[in-house]
């Protein structure tokens, strides 16, 4: 079974959503960990520059849960790279996270709408 | 489904570990250059451009451990780091591993064994279909505790004991087997219901029909399997073909299943190998036909056997059984013996002699096992105090206390296993010896494997090892831990002061339970040697003994079986080495002796008892082979023969029984209680013989000769035991093979059988006391020995840590007596305080041994001061070569290495 891990609560839900970003990004296409980083970085305006490393133990955790599949293909500049893909496991999860997110920003955006209104 | 994603992935992280981590390497190093060649596109130089990717990628090996730890099946990883780490510490130090491993290898090979046995023996079920509602049924009255039935009981209790789904009657003989090289074997003698009140399935044919289970029946016979494949060959149509048995032409019905075994031969540690029906009535056996009981009764000479009725229970039956002698009572039944009736369990019977051994000794392998868990506890504890720094270290590298226990607990699981192994070989090692060597009188002991259960039991006993060896190192890790020893100077401390307390307390406790070992083994060696010097009234050194039967085919009449042991004798009392021969019915403590109704002239019994004689019969030369004492008048003489007048002689017990004031010698006595039979006149007396056990009441006895009780009451006997003496004390089993030839020389039809010492018969008399007496000897010599190397533990230990104390005194003018003396009290306090717990819990103890004991109280002051003296003198020596080294303590030495 996974380990605890080292990230701290905090980190958790940033790599929550760091998968969910992942899966997505996978969802359009096929990509190895350095360009799902860049892209990662493009969309999110560099929410997800502080630290690359932590792409990878992710990756390999959605590997284990059989969300993603990976093989190893030449990339455009003609050097071996390892490509994600996602599977339709991993296509129900998103869909899932999605649902769960849009549930979760919606009952927020209530709470800080009322909060504010009632001030 | 995720599980299966989770274990695949497990399963490849175990498999592929090297692969993936190449792969992980080349694709961080992918996304490194190209990051790095994305700042160059955007102007920085090659070197600026690396340093940038690798910071904003964060640490390379922290990435790489978190996604490793990812895979999945790291758990099993960091338990294999454990483990390789626990083995690198333990071969660091080869010395205390394999003390560890031995001792643990001792305490759990030795239970293991012990445990294999007592599984065997009281835990595994009889082999009988529903055993726990099998019971014997015996008889008893006074002085008699437990006696066989009579035909007339059989009837009454078959009858009337509504507790008893059915019950039968059966007893043991032997049987020769004809033919090429005749073999004696032994026989049942079955009524038609024993088999299927033991539910026994036969392997093919079938069990007796009541039809053939009569007087003059006709002459049917089951096989053992193990004759049938023996004498036959496992021939296949063996059921329905005629065998020769003792000169009779006998028809097979059946094959009993391999490994059966009647209850007797549990008792007897010889299988069954022929039975026949018993073919017995009322009027065969002169007892009343039917329920009917004769106020005096009649022979008792059947073991009896019942199945109880489903939901009936032993002590239902006994209920009934003493309710129906009550009015049996009433009416004058056996009246003034204090007749009574009963049922054991079938269970109790077989192995009721033997349970109470197996527990005691299953205990006293219970207290090695925890002797050897304190003594490894102890070296643990001793290395700890070696580690001391290295945890230290560790603890201050922010080892956690979960993780230093994981270390710790890993290593004495480690030895556990180790132990563990090591113990099992040991354990097969012991149940071969035991099985080879079992003591004679000890049933079921051949039948110990080690099967899986034992290998369980080995387990469980392993991993409680673990948790009892690890915990005290432990708490002590963790105490490290807190106090963080770095700052500790590393000598003297107080937290080393608590440890030592800890491991002195270990060795108290070592030494007490030794003390019960050692006090246990003592009260069974006194017993034994107690019921060595019995007196049981006859020699056993250098006596050999062979049953030797002369069918009525080859030997039809009483003078023709004369002639033959008269000519046997004279041909084996002239070979060389030989002193004396003779022969005899029954050897003393080989088997139980019936008695005989007898009539004494001038005696009367009380009324409603008779004057019974347990008999025996013997040749001449019997009275001097086995050196009885002669009281009054004389032995038999070879012409004490079938023409003589017929000569008696009497037991002591049967002198002053039935002939209270009077002169016995020239007294007439008649066997059988009616007119037809002839007189025999006393001629002599001799001392008791112990027949049926070494302790216990003797019975009135009496001998007459092999001849002349052919005569009178007319019963031939057909199978006696040859006893032979040796010259000068020389080895009798040297004799085996020149008596056997001067057998076959005289017939080579004669089977012979039972082969043994008149020591081997008195050793199986008390195999039970004598086993526990050895094993409780063994385990008490380990635990003394296991005892020895905490105490020289301990003390080498004080003597070490006090080495800085010793060499200042040393230098302000202590001789070295005084230190020795210092060093020595500091072991044998310990050892002190440990006899003293252990002298009074082995006064509570023994006790349990109360019934196996003889001569000898569970408390016995003299074997409690020579356990005292034993134990105390090992400490003593155990102490002495550590504390020798305190007294030649150099102070200039120690004061140096500040």
């Amino acid at each position: 079974m996974p380990t605890e891990s080292r990230l701290g609560p905090r980190a958790e839900v940033v790599r929550g959503t760091l998968e969910m970003l992942a899966l997505k990004l996978l969802g359009e296409e096929p990509m190895h960990g350095w360009g799902l980083s860049l892209r990662l970085r493009e969309i999110s305006r560099d929410v997800f520059d502080v630290n690359q490393g932590s792409l990878y133990p992710a990756l390999q955790a959605m590997l284990r849960r059989g969300w993603i599949r990976a093989e190893w293909r030449m990339s455009e500049n003609n050097r071996k790279a390892r490509y994600y893909r996602i599977t339709t496991e991993g296509r129900k999860q998103l869909d899932a996270e999605i649902e769960e997110w849009n549930r979760t920003s919606a009952a927020v955006n209530r709470v800080l709408r009322y909060a504010f209104s009632g001030a | 489904m995720a599980w299966y994603h989770e274990i695949a992935s497990g399963l490849a992280a175990l498999v592929g570990r090297r692969r993936q981590d190449a792969e992980m390497d080349e694709e961080m190093r992918f996304h490194l250059d190209m990051e790095a060649r994305r700042h160059m596109n955007e102007g920085m130089s090659e070197r600026e451009a690396r340093r940038a990717a690798r910071r904003e990628f964060g640490g390379v090996e922290r990435h790489k451990d978190d996604t490793r730890d990812e895979r999945g099946a790291s758990t099993f990883f960091d338990a294999l780091g454990d483990v390789r780490f626990a083995l690198r510490s333990l071969r660091h130090r080869p010395g205390l591993t394999a003390a560890a491993t031995i001792t643990l290898a001792i305490g759990i090979g030795a239970t293991s064994t012990v445990f294999g046995v007592v599984k065997h023996a009281l835990l595994t079920p009889l082999p009988y279909s529903q055993p726990g509602q099998l019971v014997g049924v015996w008889s008893a009255w006074k002085g008699f505790e437990r006696t066989w039935l009579s035909y007339d009981e059989w009837e009454g209790w078959k009858a009337r004991v509504h507790a008893f789904a059915d019950i039968g009657l059966y007893t043991d003989a032997s049987a020769t087997i004809d033919g090429a090289t005749p073999e004696r074997v032994r026989s049942g003698l079955v009524q038609a219901n024993v088999f299927p009140i033991l539910g026994v399935r036969l392997d093919r044919g079938r069990t007796f029909t009541a039809e053939e289970d009569r007087p003059n029946g006709p002459r049917v016979t089951v096989l053992s399997y193990e004759l049938w494949q023996r004498r036959f060959n496992g021939d296949p149509s063996i059921v329905g073909k005629r065998i020769q048995v003792s000169g009779a032409d006998m028809s097979v019905v059946g094959v009993t299943p391999a490994g059966f075994q009647m209850p007797l031969d549990y008792t007897a540690g010889e299988h069954t190998d022929i039975y026949f029906p018993l073919a017995t009535d009322a009027a065969n056996e002169g007892a009343l036909p039917g329920p009917e009981f004769p106020k005096g009764g009649s022979n008792h000479g059947y073991y009896g056997i019942a199945r109880l009725a489903p939901g009936s229970t032993a002590a239902a039956a006994n209920r009934q059984l003493h309710d129906i002698v009550a009015e049996l009572e009433k009416f004058g039944y056996m009246a003034n013996v204090g007749f009574h009736a009963y049922v054991i369990p079938m269970d109790e019977q077989v192995m009721g002699r033997v349970r109470p051994v197996l527990l005691v000794v299953f205990g006293a392998v219970v207290l090695v096992l925890l002797i050897s868990c304190a003594n490894v506890a102890g070296l643990l504890l001793v290395r700890g105090e070696a580690r001391r720094r290295e945890l230290a270290v560790r603890v201050a590298l922010g080892a956690g206390t979960k993780r230093l226990a994981r270390l710790l607990v890993t290593e004495s699981a480690l030895l556990a296993v180790f132990g563990g192994a090591m113990g099992l070989g040991l354990a097969s090692i012991t149940v071969r010896l035991l099985r080879s060597n079992a003591p004679a009188g000890l049933p079921r002991l051949t039948e110990t494997s080690i099967d899986w259960v034992v290998l369980l039991f080995a387990l469980v006993v392993s991993i409680v090892t673990a948790l009892l060896t690890g915990i005290l190192p432990l708490a002590n890790a963790t105490q490290l831990a807190l106090s963080g020893e770095l700052r500790e100077g590393g000598r003297g401390s107080t937290a080393g002061r608590a440890r030592l307390r800890w491991r002195q307390a270990l060795v108290a406790i070592e030494v007490a339970l030794a003390v019960v070992l050692v006090a246990g083994a003592g009260l069974m060696i006194r017993t034994v040697r107690n019921l060595l010097n019995v007196d049981p009234g006859f020699r056993s050194e250098g006596v050999l003994t062979m049953r030797i039967s002369t069918p009525s085919v080859f030997y039809p009449d009483s003078v023709r079986v004369a002639a033959f042991w008269d000519d046997l004798q004279r041909r084996v009392a002239a070979l060389p080495g030989v002193k004396h021969v003779g022969g005899v019915r029954l050897l003393p403590l080989a088997s139980e002796m019936g008695d005989w109704g007898l009539r004494v002239e001038g005696y009367t019994p009380p009324p409603n008892q008779g004057t019974p004689g347990d008999w025996q019969v013997v040749t001449p030369g019997y009275f001097e082979t086995l050196g009885l004492t002669l009281r009054q008048g004389r032995t038999f003489t070879t012409s004490d023969d079938m023409r003589a007048p017929l000569a008696m002689i009497v037991n002591r017990t049967f002198e002053q029984q039935y002939f209270a004031g009077r002169r016995a010698l020239g007294g007439r006595v008649r066997i059988g209680g009616s007119d037809s039979t002839k007189w025999y006149t006393i001629v002599g007396v001799v001392d008791d013989v112990r027949h049926n056990a070494l302790i216990g009441t003797v019975k009135p006895q009496f001998y007459a000769t092999l001849a002349q009780f052919a005569v009178a009451p007319g019963n031939t006997r057909r199978t006696m035991s040859l006893v032979v003496k040796t010259d000068g004390g020389g080895d009798p089993k040297k004799l085996i093979s020149s008596v056997r030839a001067q057998v076959r020389a005289i017939d080579p039809r004669l089977p012979v059988s039972e082969v043994r010492t008149m020591r081997d018969i008195v050793d199986a008399a008390i195999g039970g006391q004598r086993f526990a007496a050895e094993t409780l000897g063994v385990f008490g010599f380990v635990a003394l020995l296991l005892s020895a190397i905490g105490i020289f533990g301990i003390v080498s230990q004080v003597v070490a840590s006090r080495l800085h104390e010793l060499g200042i005194r040393a230098a302000l003018g202590a001789t070295p007596m005084d230190l020795m003396t210092m060093a020595l009290g500091s072991g044998l306090r310990q050892a002190m305080i440990g006899l003293a717990i252990g002298v009074v819990a082995a006064l509570m103890l023994t006790r349990v041994l109360h019934s196996l004991l003889h001569g000898v109280t569970p408390t016995d002051p003299l074997t409690f001061i020579a356990v005292v003296v034993v134990t105390g003198l090992v400490a003593v020596v155990a102490s002495v070569a550590p504390a020798g080294r305190a007294a030649r303590v150099d102070p200039n030495a120690v004061l140096r290495v500040e």
